[in-house]
């Protein structure tokens, strides 16, 4: 091949792949649009929201990410955010429910987080690729995605709550993946 | 299908769903392709032209490719519509000498695989056009030979623009099956 023909086609290859990510991390942040409002719910609780805003940030960004990576990494989005709604949601609920906080942290049931943590962890185990799937990449996805929207609502309890919601989803998750990986 | 089809058809999926090692076969199969597409419809240096832009945005929309429909298809329409698109421009500027016009005659013999594409092409559009109601047909038939029935030609617009509309929707059912 003529070397300026091989230079030509190395530019042109070039452009085509950027236009190719361009397209995909436009199409991911489309997709992700939707969680902005997450990012507000911390607003509603009586903690200091900074350490949500945190995590609802790197949810959108953990979801982005995932979306433009795509194949095995795509795979564990949907899983991880439906598994994580159980854990996000429900200590704003009991926030709106009753309100007893002490200075900048939320002392209500804490352990809320622990059951709501099971309840995502039972989803993801049902829902998430099978462990050996892609080297485990789709389950990573998923569970990280669960964790950093568990952690938008269990923060309200501090890095207890946290801690709880992360034991929940494994607590939860385990067994389900255990029974599907022994039923083949 | 042909071989080179299927696994092109098999790499625009996996580039589809963000396996970016499909990324330099997919252009290996399809830039030679383009240029020869372009090349029997336009000057050589706008069907270069034409060329490279179809294929920057065939990667660019290779995010949203559905699996279902031909990637052989789905890449020569991109490329199709860029064409016109050249062709439309150059009109505009009213800037087709003789020359040129005796190029794309000159160039208008397709290669053995490009034959073999728009064999493919052709027996798509026959089993889409066949899946038509008769009247369809009869009208599209009417359009493409440059002729007008007995109805105005508002009334006859809409008739074409109908069945082009049909003859979409049963392209984009069929065409991933051939």
């Amino acid at each position: 091949m003529d070397p300026r023909d091989a230079m030509f086609d190395a530019a042109l290859l070039s452009r085509a792949r950027r236009a190719y990510e361009t397209a995909r991390l436009s199409s991911a942040l489309l997709a992700t649009v939707w969680l902005v409002p997450v990012l507000a719910l911390p607003l509603f609780g009586c903690s200091d929201p900074l350490g949500n805003l945190v995590s609802g940030a790197g949810l959108i960004l953990a979801a982005t990410f995932c979306l433009w990576r795509g194949g095995a990494w795509r795979r564990g989005v949907r899983p991880g955010l439906i598994a994580g709604v159980a854990p996000m949601l429900v200590p704003f609920l009991m926030q709106t429910g009753s309100h007893i906080c002490m200075g900048d942290r939320c002392y209500l049931f804490p352990g809320i987080c622990i059951v709501a943590g099971i309840a995502g962890g039972v989803v993801l185990g049902l829902l998430a690729p099978r462990p050996r799937e892609a080297q485990g990449v789709p389950l990573f996805a998923a569970s990280l995605i669960a964790g950093l929207a568990g952690a938008v609502g269990c923060l309200v309890y501090g890095l207890i709550g946290v801690g709880g919601m992360v034991f929940g989803i494994l607590a939860g998750a385990a067994p389900v993946l255990i029974t599907r990986r022994s039923r083949g | 299908m042909e071989p080179s089809h299927a696994i092109l058809q098999e790499l625009v999926e996996r580039l589809a769903d963000g396996d970016r090692e499909a990324f330099r076969p997919v252009f290996v199969h399809l830039w030679p392709l383009l240029r020869r597409h372009a090349a029997r419809h336009l000057p050589a240096q706008e069907a270069e032209d034409a060329a490279q832009e179809a294929l920057v945005k065939i990667f660019r929309r290779a995010p949203e490719f559905d699996p279902s429909r031909s990637a052989l298809a789905w890449a020569l329409g991109i490329a199709t519509w860029e064409i016109r698109t050249f062709r439309q421009r150059r009109r505009r500027r009213r800037e087709e000498p003789l020359s040129e016009r005796g190029h794309e005659a000159a160039d208008a013999t397709p290669g053995p695989e490009e034959s073999a594409m728009m064999r493919d092409l052709e027996s798509m559009l026959r089993d889409a056009v066949g899946a038509l109601r008769p009247e369809d047909v009869e009208t599209l038939r009417l359009y493409a030979r440059g002729e007008r029935p007995d109805a105005t030609a508002a009334a006859f617009r809409k008739r074409v623009q109908r069945a082009l509309e049909r003859l979409r929707a049963v392209w984009r059912t069929t065409d991933g099956s051939s």
